[in-house]
């Protein structure tokens, strides 16, 4: 037999559902999913699962993850002995009517864990008879065996799709898009980065639909989710099924733009090709640019003075090593690459896309600077992602590595500083900072080469 | 009371102990109903009332046994934890490495990451079973990282698909020649998280304690959860050496605990080990009630000094060590008297910490303990740590039972309104109290409040975070709870449920 750990590839093939063992495990479960419902503001999810099963899942990708706080006071069935062994559809109902009289919401999110999922509860049935009396309550699978909290995200917006936005013949309001990008608490930016997306997309004219974080006006944005003109696939991979699902059923065409743009250069071109999709008003849009752009460049002015007088005195990196979620690599290591002339490193990608997609985003890679030789690798297993990169010839180069808080050994190890992207982020207190877009970029620079300077000065 | 060691699954603390998790009262009534329900050598007269539970229809996300065993194999020095589990249950690896380091940081011990590995189980080995990829990774864990021993904890998945992981790491075990050791913690199996503490002292007991041990006199076991060192300046001047266990420890550790001359528990709810060893070891476990407040720090070093043959030792350091804090203690007391305290933690340590706050002068009227055990393994009635409180410092009106219900915690607190909240398990009870408008210290390392020592850090600890109620209390005044506003009114933990929506 293969070892499940030495071989990478899931021989059942199956879509994200098991890639062997791992090591410093860098993402939760279907169930973490509860993150995504939780950051709908006026959503609340009902776990249908063990004891510990949510709590686990959002102390991993809130609490200790960029301690993103968050409100999480979930109602889960708490399942023990007699419900795995009578099942535990009974247990739901109870919980269900219960909570209706204790909490309030505008939409109820019912997740199943691995319990009940193989005593085989019909979670669906329960389900069905609260929507039948009108409350907005939905069930998503998300049994933590079938897939990561990134599959999980997206089965938790069909449902919500489904089950909760109505359709109907409501009209459709142009430039109005759907936006679905960054994982919520996965990515310990995804606040601020979310609340940059929507400045600039309405600052070219757009209404926004960003549907998740303090910037979103909650669950009646996903009531409008049908008049949307379209949809906004800003990320490798994520929400390009949710996308596909919209299109088949209100016939929205949507954008995927891959590659989540940081800094300037990216920016602008980014929203010139959402402004030719859309149909926008062009002169609007470059007026925008403009301004963004006389604000943006003032600022590398004036960091151009610190990038090149003190190259040499705190030995600034000249290669960048990321580990990271897909949409967070691609978007760091083409700012660090294309636009601040580092050279690549590996880019380990660490959420397990599915296959269909790899392809794809290792073109992406491929074309980064005119073919500087950027190549993605696909593993999630920590061990072996440390010994790729320490296997890699870095003579003569001095490294910097943007990954998560399992990198800081590694970092200290080949000797680079170590700037936390990605989960699990367990030394950055992040609330609103974000790294992309225009403001977004200069945090980012601000972040990276105040690490550099103090691994530097201080050891 | 007899532990069985034999069989690798542990017997649950619910069935062992009576454990309960839901019930709202007097302290003194939930003291008299579990002294009559599981034996009383008192002699009380309780009029006859039974531990009866309470239950609630709601419930909400609380903690499962498989995070507390996990976590605590995770910080054994020189160990692999393989999770035989889907992905989710390993999510608690960062917090573990987290926790590793800053153990690491305040030990002494080697800055990195704790190795655990997951095998990932996913839908197809649910169908097909798991064990030979279980199998694989004990192997890969063995080649990795050349570990002296690997914990395979189990999970509800692997539990309810019925995975024989003792035959698998026996198999391993036989291969690779290191202990390969199991630990049985489904979730589903108990009510209440306390029990993963039973679920790795059953491991550590069965396979990590050799037999035909060698005296060492002077060696003391302190079993902890977890923390700095803060034992060794109160047992080095009886002339013993403190052998710290629990809480992040080297296998020699673990090892010797068979040849200390005595145990001492610093929460009753992990008395499991101390129990096993004297049972299988003889090494007699100490029973006085623990060392929280002047009175019964003084009897706790005592009945130490008389297990251990250092009575001429022990009255010159208790005075010394009275003689030491009492300006600073005098100071507190001053300092914090006429404030409101509120204590929640887990059953013992929120006993210790509001025999703290009486001790420091703080009114302390509620309490909220995430389970209750009606008797300990030993069933020794000095340890019935509710009871010595009642006795020692009276009645706590208001105690509550509830595995950290935020809902109810809302309540408790809404009926206390107490000026400040000392609490574990930061993930609900101190956030709510912030978000409430009450200053919370939240206690990480449960030795802070422990001894002499101890009054003066935790009195500190609760003034330096008394100020933040100017930040509370805006937040509070900006953000709200999605409960139904009759909820949020609500003072009574265990309400009835059946208001309209």
């Amino acid at each position: 037999m293969l070892s499940p750990v030495t071989d990478n590839l899931d021989a059942s093939g199956a879509f994200c559902s098991s890639p062997g063992a791992i090591e410093q495990v860098r993402y939760g479960c279907s169930l973490g999913a509860l993150a995504s419902v939780i950051a709908i503001p006026g959503a609340v999810p009902i776990t249908h699962c063990g004891p510990g099963c949510a709590t686990k899942q959002f102390h991993a990708l809130s609490g200790i993850n960029a301690y993103q706080g968050g409100e999480f006071h979930v109602p889960s069935s708490n399942l023990g002995n007699q419900e795995v062994i009578f099942g535990g559809a009974d247990r739901l109902d109870e919980l269900i009517r219960s909570t209706l009289k204790v909490m309030q919401a505008d939409l109820f999110v019912v997740q199943s864990g691995c319990i009940p999922g193989l005593v085989g509860d019909d979670v669906g049935s329960v389900v069905r008879s609260y929507q039948k009396q009108g409350v907005p309550i939905v069930f998503a699978e998300t049994s933590g065996y079938r897939g990561n909290n990134f599959t999980g995200h997206e089965t938790v917006i069909r449902a919500i799709i489904d089950q909760f936005v109505d359709v109907n013949d409501a009209p459709l309001q142009h430039g109005l898009v759907n936006v679905w990008s960054l994982l919520p608490y996965q990515n310990p930016f995804w606040r601020g980065d979310l609340t940059e997306i929507k400045r600039i997309l309405e600052g070219v004219g757009l209404e926004v639909n960003i549907l998740f974080g303090p910037s979103s006006a909650g669950v009646e944005e996903w009531r409008a989710i049908q008049r949307a003109q379209f949809n906004l696939v800003l990320s490798p991979w994520l929400g390009l099924a949710t996308a596909a699902h919209l299109e088949d059923l209100y016939g929205q065409p949507f954008l995927h733009v891959p590659t989540i743009p940081i800094g300037a250069k990216a920016t602008s071109a980014f929203l010139r090709q959402v402004v030719d999709f859309a149909g926008l008003d062009r002169a609007r849009a470059e007026a925008f640019i403009a301004q963004e752009e006389k604000e943006h460049y003032v600022y590398l002015r004036d960091f151009a003075s610190f990038y090149a007088g003190c190259t040499s005195q705190y030995r600034l990196p000249s290669t960048a090593i990321v580990v990271s979620e897909s949409a967070y690599n691609l978007a760091v290591a083409s700012f660090l690459v294309e636009q601040l002339g580092l050279n690549p490193g590996p880019m380990v990608i660490s959420e397990n896309p599915p296959a269909d997609f790899r392809e794809t985003i290792q073109k992406s890679y491929r074309a980064l600077a005119d073919g500087a030789g950027a190549e993605a690798v696909f593993e999630q297993d920590g061990h072996r992602i440390h010994e790729l990169i320490r296997q890699t010839d870095l003579t003569g180069e001095v490294p910097i590595v943007f990954g998560s808080t399992w990198e800081a050994a590694l970092a200290d190890e080949i000797g680079a500083p170590l700037v936390e992207i990605g989960y699990p982020c367990t030394d950055e207190v992040v609330l609103s900072r974000a790294y992309v877009g225009y403001r977004g970029a200069l945090a980012l620079i601000e972040r990276t080469y105040t690490t550099v300077v103090r691994a530097s000065t201080m050891g | 009371m007899v532990l069985n060691l034999k069989n690798p699954q542990v017997e649950t603390r619910d069935q062992r102990l009576g454990t309960i998790t839901q019930w709202d009262g007097r302290a003194d009534q939930l003291v008299r109903d579990s002294v009559f329900t599981y034996g009383c050598s008192k002699g009380c007269d309780n009029g006859g009332r039974r531990l009866c539970e309470q239950s609630s229809p709601f419930q909400q996300a609380s903690m499962c046994a498989e995070h507390i065993a996990v976590t605590n194999a995770t910080i054994i020095q020189e160990s692999v934890v393989v999770q035989h589990s889907p992905i989710g249950c390993a999510a608690s690896q960062s917090f573990t490495a987290r926790y590793y380091r800053d153990l690491a940081a305040r030990r002494g011990w080697k800055l990195e990451d704790p190795k655990s590995i997951c095998t990932n189980l996913g839908e197809q080995d649910m169908v097909f079973g798991g064990v030979e990829r279980l199998e694989q990774t004990i192997r890969d864990a063995f080649e990795r990282h050349d570990p002296r021993v690997i914990f395979v904890a189990t999970s509800c998945a692997t539990g309810i698909i019925g995975d024989d992981v003792d035959g698998a790491a026996k198999r391993v075990e036989d291969e690779i020649g290191i202990p390969v050791v199991t630990l049985h913690c489904e979730g589903f199996k108990s009510k209440h998280w306390s029990s993963g503490w039973d679920v790795i002292e059953h491991g550590i007991l069965r396979r990590l304690v050799p037999h035909a041990p060698q005296r060492q006199p002077d060696l003391i076991n302190v079993i902890h959860l977890g923390g700095p060192d803060v034992f060794s300046p109160l047992l080095n001047p009886l002339g013993l050496r403190v052998n710290l266990v629990m809480g992040g420890n080297t296998l020699e550790r673990l090892a010797q605990m068979s040849e200390a001359a005595a145990t001492v528990t610093m929460c009753f709810v992990l008395s499991y080990l101390a129990t096993g060893l004297e049972q299988e070891f003889g090494v007699p476990e100490v029973k006085a009630p623990l060392p929280y407040g002047l009175d019964a720090t003084d009897n706790w070093l005592r009945d130490i000094a008389r297990l251990t043959g250092t009575e001429d030792k022990v009255e010159a350091g208790i005075a010394s060590e009275r003689a030491r804090i009492a300006p600073e203690l005098a100071r507190l007391r001053k300092a914090l008297k006429g404030k409101r305290g509120f204590v929640a933690a887990g059953a013992a340590f929120a006993h210790g910490l509001l025999a703290d706050l009486r001790e420091l002068g703080v009114d302390v009227d509620s309490a909220f303990s995430f389970h209750h055990d009606p008797t300990t393994d030993s069933g020794d009635s000095q340890q019935d740590s509710l009871g010595h409180l009642v006795d020692v410092w009276g009645d706590v009106p208001n105690y509550t039972v509830s595995p950290d219900q935020h809902f109810q915690a809302h309540a408790a607190l809404q009926r206390a309104r107490p000026d400040f909240v000392i609490c574990r398990h930061s993930g609900t009870m101190a956030v709510l109290a912030g978000r409430m408008g009450i200053p919370v210290l939240p206690i990480f390392y449960s030795n802070d409040g422990l001894g002499y020592e101890g009054l003066l850090t935790i009195g500190r600890a609760i003034l330096r975070v008394l100020p933040r109620k100017r930040f509370y209390d805006d937040v509070a005044a900006h953000s709200s709870f999605p409960y139904q506003p009759w909820w949020l009114a609500e003072t009574d933990p265990y309400a009835a449920i059946a208001e309209p929506a």
